[in-house]
């Protein structure tokens, strides 16, 4: 099981998760994950020293009135990176997570040794709009997240208590200051993705019905040499879905780079 | 005690459909029908200054069959020539839902001169479902609301031009043409259900405070939490800045009265209100301390309210014009509530013309010890 820790980033408080030893590996999760340790991490935690720190607003990090646009988190996790001493990790995002890990490899791709993104958002991709997840009830929520929705049960509260309530108010919360409009994206992204010099694996769920196919073509053909992997049995969040193999994947495209460095 | 009528302009249609807001496809709109009802209810507001009552009110909603007036000001327009005596209440514009709030201060002012000083300018954040409908972000609500306020306040008192440089809205040139007629500016009131910002914020303003649909008991805590703000900041609150929007049937008789209530009063809630729980509590439009209180008090969804808990809780009132008199007593005595707000539903124009008739003739005289007070002075601004 991971350490929990509580540190201090420039002034805004952050739960941190952290399990496993060797190169470091920075995992950004997505909208609802926050403060979990899922199978996913835990397999990484085989290969790598992982990171596992919850977004301002979510888990048990408390909300920070100064994130307004996408680009203050990602300037939030470089800071993380300096507050840890830690020069160059392996990068992970997923989805909403995806989304801020793209925008810090277009900032500082030097700080990474590779980058992977799980079905991000993030960008307009022509011809898709993402459906509004704000605007659904629990049902239709999930079959829009999950291809099977029995891997919906690990993100399943623990309860309906009152705080456990407020904690799912303050996540969308969190969610909602960068990404209610434009809706899961920031227009000034796609173009700047050109700027990433990582080497780069593109993870994406075969049935995602939040960001289809079209979207995972955007960004491999928007990341300089990135690589497409698709997993068939899974909707937007492969790694819930399909943890063993989306770990192994990702687990193997980290161990070719740092070999090749 | 002041009389004002209060109009949603539904589109009275029953569906099956999980919410009337947002979602609900205006395909089931027909402007035929529309047409003929715009033109009843104007009809009604304008029959409501011709019975004596003081204020006609209009509102804005968005993308739903409860209140189809998404632009409040145009229909203050259409009764600013078709009346010249009675307050035309906007209840409100909703301030955050705007890119460009300068247009409401350059709007109000038009009403206002035109009319001859007759606006009362509500000041609102919209419902949660508003935030869906124009993508507005609701985590900027609250604080899109003040800087708008602060904003057509000033436009309305400063002398243009000067800059306005707000985390929202930013303008070079602050300079409206023309100037609001009524000095300062038209009075301001703040419909509301009751959070204590805005209740702080109201009473620090002397804006009249109104609460929409709410319980009795709510709206006696509300009423003494405003009071005794108005206590701290200097001075006692007048009974005009505490008004109470509730819906008032009055038939003949007891019997009569709750049959047309059951039957319409119902519909606003059951149908007009339904909608899905997000669009009620969009994120970051609520605080969390807030929302905590609403879970702990877990009260009714207005489609799990009955004709009981409407009736008992003091919601609506209904009955004979002696009943519907005596309930009053209860706002206007115990309350000390100076303004009331009511719709009224016949079940049909015809109907309604004729409750506001028995309205105006057996129950308004009664309570009129303030005739000749300007219920607009030294309050709302």
């Amino acid at each position: 099981m991971p350490d929990t820790t509580r540190i201090t980033v420039r002034d805004t408080p952050v739960d941190l998760l952290r399990n496993g030893d060797g190169p470091p590996l920075l995992y950004l999760h997505g909208a609802g994950a926050g403060g979990r340790w899922l199978a996913f991490q835990e397999r990484l935690a085989g290969r790598f020293s992982v990171l596992s720190p919850s977004h301002p607003g979510h888990g048990g990090s408390p909300p920070a009135e100064w994130i307004e646009h996408i680009s203050d988190l990602a300037f939030h996790y470089l800071d993380l990176l300096d507050t840890l001493g830690l020069d160059r990790v392996h990068l992970v995002g997923a989805s909403f997570g995806g989304w801020i890990a793209a925008e810090i490899a277009t900032m500082a791709s030097q700080r990474l040794t590779s980058l992977t993104l799980i079905d991000p958002v993030g960008i307009k991709v022509e011809g898709w709009i993402y459906p509004f997840l704000f605007g659904m009830e629990l049902p239709q929520l999930v079959a829009t997240v999950f291809h099977d929705p029995t891997a919906a049960m690990a993100l399943a509260p623990p309860d309906m208590s009152i705080d456990t309530l407020a904690l799912l108010y303050r996540q969308q919360t969190a969610l909602a200051r960068v990404a209610w409009n434009p809706y899961l994206y920031n227009p000034l992204l796609r173009r700047r993705l050109a700027r990433i010099t990582t080497p780069t694996l593109v993870c994406w769920g075969a049935h995602d019905r939040l960001a289809p196919l079209v979207c995972a073509e955007a960004w491999r053909k928007e990341i300089p040499g990135a690589t497409l992997r698709i997993f068939d049995g899974s909707g937007h969040v492969p790694h819930l879905e399909e943890p063993d193999t989306v770990a192994a994947a990702v687990i193997e495209f980290c161990t070719a780079r740092r070999e090749s460095r | 005690m002041k009389f004002y009528y209060f109009h949603l302009m539904p589109y009275p249609m029953e569906h099956d459909e999980a919410s009337s807001w947002v979602t609900l496809s205006n395909r089931h709109y027909d402007p035929t029908v529309g047409r003929t009802l715009y033109h009843q209810y104007l009809d009604q507001l304008e029959y409501a200054e011709a019975l004596g009552w003081d204020g006609i009110c209009v509102n804005e909603h968005h993308q739903n069959c409860y209140g189809t007036m998404p632009s409040p000001n145009v229909m203050a327009a259409m009764l600013v020539r078709r009346t010249s005596r009675a307050k035309i209440a906007i209840l409100g514009n909703g301030l955050p839902l705007r890119e460009n709030p300068l247009r409401i201060a350059e709007e109000i002012a038009m009403l206002d001169v035109v009319s001859g000083g007759r606006i009362v300018s509500g000041f609102v954040r919209g419902i949660g479902a508003e935030y869906y409908s124009t993508a507005v972000n609701p985590t900027h609500s609250r604080e899109r609301f003040y800087e708008a306020a602060d904003l057509i306040l000033r436009a309305w008192t400063e002398p243009g031009p000067f800059a306005f440089d707000g985390r929202f809205y930013r303008y070079p040139f602050v300079n409206p043409w023309p100037r609001p007629l009524q000095q300062p500016h038209p009075p301001v009131w703040c419909p509301s259900q009751g959070s204590s910002e805005t209740v702080e914020w109201a009473a620090q303003r002397r804006f009249p405070y109104l609460m929409v649909f709410t319980p009795l008991k709510r709206i006696a805590q509300v009423y003494g939490e405003y009071r005794e703000a108005c206590e701290r900041h200097g001075y006692t609150a007048s009974p005009y800045q505490l008004t109470v929007n509730l819906p008032i049937c009055v038939a003949e008789n007891d019997r009569k009265a709750e049959a047309i209530a059951r039957q319409h009063a119902m519909w606003v809630y059951h149908v007009g209100l339904r909608m899905l729980p997000p669009f009620w509590q969009p994120p970051g439009y609520t605080t969390e301390s807030s929302l905590k209180r609403l879970l702990a008090t877990r009260g009714k969804m207005p489609t799990e309210l009955t004709y009981e808990d409407l009736e008992e809780g003091g919601y609506i009132i209904s009955g004979s014009p002696a009943t519907v008199r005596d309930k009053l007593r209860v706002f206007s005595d115990e309350l000390r509530a100076g303004i009331v707000c009511s719709g009224m539903n016949g079940g049909s124009h015809e109907a309604t013309l004729e409750m506001m008739q028995l309205f105006a003739e057996e129950v308004m005289p009664d309570f009129r010890e303030d005739a000749d007070v300007d219920e607009t002075a030294g309050v709302g601004r």
